[in-house]
């Protein structure tokens, strides 16, 4: 029997939350189909205390031999570098994490938060929050960027914020069958599989980022989010509009841009609008398109675009259409 | 006298430690711990304020609609904005769909599970809720593990996804759901209440529940009549295990009111569920102004600019984390108090008093007949799914399909507005101030805090300090009364955004 521990550090719990929300397998199906036993869970488990404590210690020693760390949050490092912002069975949880991710035999980083230090570490970083392996962009964080697990693999990220469950359950499959190498993963240490294509694969406003036709205005199902009200899609490596959420829909699908979270540099800020540059371009292009390309492809699409485009699909009563350009 | 630090006191969101101190078997003196610091708010400082919609969902994973509720409404009052009727009857389906998620897994994966405690083995009801209710092999457990997640379905429809959606914004939704969708929602909503409301947790008809169930004594009734559903075989075990003399706490229920039925501009003059503050003892009921709101930091680690002894309103509030050795803090959690006629009350809040206040005849009887207690609140979480699931129905069968889901509001530069929802746990409230278009001042006040605060500078203590004191336990390396009564009030340290005690 495999054995998995998941630990909470500087976390909101939604990567718990999301993952509870699995379905075929869903969680509890999961761990009987691969002979699995979740040790402990900080939300889930009966044991408190003293127990827990004993069972940590065990691992540590060796005496519990532990498949899968799982870690959920940033590790938290303040005040000046003392953890102590977050203690957890009597130390803070830092040290829990050096020496459990010393003995297992592979390690986790479930979220944005536990990969990248997401949003507790951006600017001003008040509990000196990091992740595992990265901070933001660069390789290190909390365990080095020479850190390599029993079975000689780096922390494994799922990335996003949350990680949908199919995500999370699909890295942990492949793990527990041993099927997981180092080719496997991006460059983020990220499942290729999953975040090989950007958000925007899948989403029914496609049609009108590629004739340019721009949303100004939210509560609509016509337009493209990108162009004037922030939408990080173009640009985001993630599925969330292939592999739905809760089996039923998505942000863009619902007229909320993409914040852009399975990335390192969540949050970027000003998440409702998109910045441009003095001709009126995006600041951030879709990913791999050069400007002069953007330039060149915009003005033909929006020359091109099908009448039945430009105008709302379905009319209001009494409506001034000045939401769609 | 005995000691007793819990550490982890796991099955809350987040890190929690209680220290309890035993005179015998007796709880003489009680303070609640978050080990966790993330300081959401000084991130939020300098930013855009739309920003708020996205950053303080993620405050917690378990309610974050809340919040981001919350964050909109407040920035509806500070835009001045007109928000549709539509776009209300969506974000109120989307808070109930969280609520009933949240309401659920917490009554059975981290409330009901403790029933396996040995102190139970001699029961007569032992061997019946084993059945049901232990961890992962549990009948009702699984059927939990199965149907919760149903409810973030209903939410992903209207809100994209769960956790973490952010659809709900100043003048309305982001979403324009199609007839289509809104009927898929209907019908998961029909689906859970026929085959997991109905057959699982009621045992009987919700219909029936609803119209007949309106005392304490109706509820007993019920316990007869439907015993095979979760509430009888919760309510019967309760009684046995005494949960109804565990906990009484305050006797102050406040709620922040929640729900509004009708368009407003600005912020909404009326709520399904009304707000006010309950007096348990003299029965009587007080209107409720949120200017009445202070926080303290006497035993809290924070400094304000014009000294430690005042309470601050939040939108005066300061976060000014100043970690030192003094003896009188021991906290990073604020104070909450209510003033009213000269004194500083210390309420409890969540879906209990959440009913209370509202008039909830059923809760209202259960109050009366024996009090706010570990059992009392478990009926009220549950009391209000079924509630919530009724209700979400009914506004989307109101749903207007071609009227508007939001109107674009006018950003202003300057000004100030508050947002206050009743969230999972309680009521909750974010003040902003903003200048030069950007975020100035952000605080929010949550409801674990407001239940499990320290101490004023009166030297009073919040409620759960209260619920816990005179407890007396059966056994004292077995203290499964102290667990029931934290957990009875849904504790969310995660959402504690500025808790905080070093060791």
């Amino acid at each position: 029997m495999k054995k998995v521990l998941w630990l909470q550090g500087g976390a909101c719990g939604g990567n718990t939350l999301s993952f509870l929300n699995a379905e075929n397998p869903d969680v509890l199906e999961f761990f009987s189909m691969y002979d699995a036993k979740l040790l402990w869970h900080p939300s889930l488990s009966l044991e408190s205390g003293e127990k827990v404590k004993e069972l940590l210690k065990d691992i540590i020693s060796g005496k519990i031999n532990l498949d899968i760390f799982i870690f959920e949050g940033t590790v938290v490092l303040g005040p000046n570098g003392s953890g102590r912002f977050n203690m957890f069975a009597g130390r803070p949880m830092k040290d829990w994490v050096r020496e459990i991710a010393n003995v297992s035999n592979y390690v986790v980083a479930v979220g944005d938060c536990a990969s990248f230090g997401g949003i507790p570490a951006s600017d001003p970083n008040p509990t000196e929050s990091t992740g595992l392996q990265f901070h933001k962009k660069e390789k290190g964080g909390f365990l080095g960027k020479n850190f390599k697990t029993r079975k000689g693999l780096p922390v494994i990220n799922i990335s996003g914020c949350p990680a949908h469950p199919e995500w999370i359950i699909t890295t942990l499959s492949l793990i527990l069958n041993d099927k997981l190498s180092e080719d496997d993963l991006d460059e983020y240490q990220r499942l290729k599989i999953i975040y090989g294509t950007t958000t925007q694969f899948g989403c029914p406003r496609n049609l009108y980022f590629a004739y340019k036709v721009a949303l100004k205005e939210f509560g609509h199902r016509e337009g493209c989010l990108y162009f004037e009200l922030g939408c990080s899609g173009s640009y985001t490596r993630s599925p969330c509009n292939v592999t739905l959420w809760n089996s039923q829909s998505s942000k863009t699908r619902v007229g909320t841009p993409c914040f852009g979270c399975t990335e390192f540099d969540f949050p970027t800020f000003n998440f409702f609008s998109t910045e441009k540059n003095r001709s009126g371009i995006p600041k951030k292009l879709p990913l791999g398109v050069s400007r002069g390309a953007y330039t060149t492809l915009s003005a033909i699409a929006r020359g091109a675009a099908p009448n039945f485009l430009v105008k709302p699909l379905y009319t209001k009563k009494d409506e001034k259409v000045d939401w769609l350009d | 006298m005995t000691s007793k630090i819990i550490s982890p006191f796991n099955r809350v969101e987040g890190d929690l430690d209680v220290e309890v101190k035993f005179k015998e078997n007796k709880v003489v003196d009680a303070k609640i711990v978050s080990r966790l610091f993330r300081g959401l708010e000084l991130i939020l400082r300098g930013k855009s304020p739309l920003d708020s919609l996205v950053i303080t969902p993620r405050v917690c994973g378990i309610c974050g609609a809340s919040h981001l509720y919350a964050s909109a409404s407040a920035l509806d009052m500070m835009f001045n904005a007109e928000v549709p009727r539509n776009a209300i009857r969506l974000r109120n389906v989307m808070s109930m769909a969280e609520s009933c998620q949240n309401d659920l897994r917490h009554t059975y994966f981290m409330f009901l599970i403790d029933v396996v405690n040995k102190k139970y083995q001699e029961y007569i009801n032992f061997e019946e809720v084993l059945k049901r209710f232990s961890p992962i092999t549990g009948s009702s457990y699984k059927e939990c593990f199965r149907w919760s997640k149903k409810y973030t379905e209903v939410y992903a429809v209207f809100g994209g996804q769960w956790p973490h959606g952010s659809a709900i914004i100043p003048g309305g939704v982001t979403s324009y759901p199609l007839p289509n969708e809104v009927q898929k929602a209907i019908s998961i909503l029909i689906d859970i209440r026929k085959n997991y409301l109905e057959n699982v947790v009621l045992g009987g008809p919700v219909e029936q529940f609803l119209n007949t169930v309106k005392s304490y004594k109706d509820l007993l009734q019920w316990v007869e009549d439907y015993k095979d559903g979760d509430l009888s075989r919760i309510v019967e075990f309760g009684l046995e295990a005494n949960w109804h003399k565990l906990g009484h706490g305050t006797g102050i229920m406040l709620s922040y009111g929640h729900l509004p039925f009708e368009e407003y501009v600005g912020s909404p003059s009326r709520k399904y569920f009304k707000p006010g503050i309950f007096f348990v003892k003299e029965k009587e009921y007080r209107e409720f102004d949120q200017n009445n709101i202070l926080e303290f930091v006497t035993t809290s680690y924070y400094t304000y600019s014009k000294g430690d002894e005042i309470g601050l309103h939040p939108f005066e509030g300061e976060t000014n984390p100043n970690i030192l050795d003094n003896s009188k803090k021991y906290s990073l959690t604020k104070c909450f108090r209510y003033k009213m006629d000269g004194n500083l009350l210390a309420p409890e809040v969540g879906a209990l008093a959440m009913l209370t206040v509202s008039s909830n005849p059923l809760i209202l009887d259960i109050i009366d007949k024996i009090g706010p207690n570990v059992l009392s609140r478990v009926i009220a979480r549950l009391v209000r799914v079924i509630i919530y699931n009724e209700l979400m129905i009914n506004e989307l069968k109101d749903y207007e399909f071609g009227k508007p889901t939001y109107k674009k509001p006018t950003e202003v530069n300057e000004g100030k507005g508050f947002g206050l929802v009743e969230a999972p746990r309680g009521s909750l409230g974010h003040w902003i101030v903003v200048k030069n278009g950007k975020i100035f001042n952000y605080q929010m006040v949550t409801p674990t805090q407001i239940n499990m605060g320290p101490e004023d500078p009166k030297g009073n203590k919040s409620h759960l300090s209260l619920a816990l004191i005179g407890t007396e336990v059966s056994d004292i390396n077995n203290p499964i009364e102290v667990y029931h009564i934290v957990r009875s009030h849904d504790p969310c340290m995660v959402c504690n955004v500025h808790m905080l005690k070093l060791i």
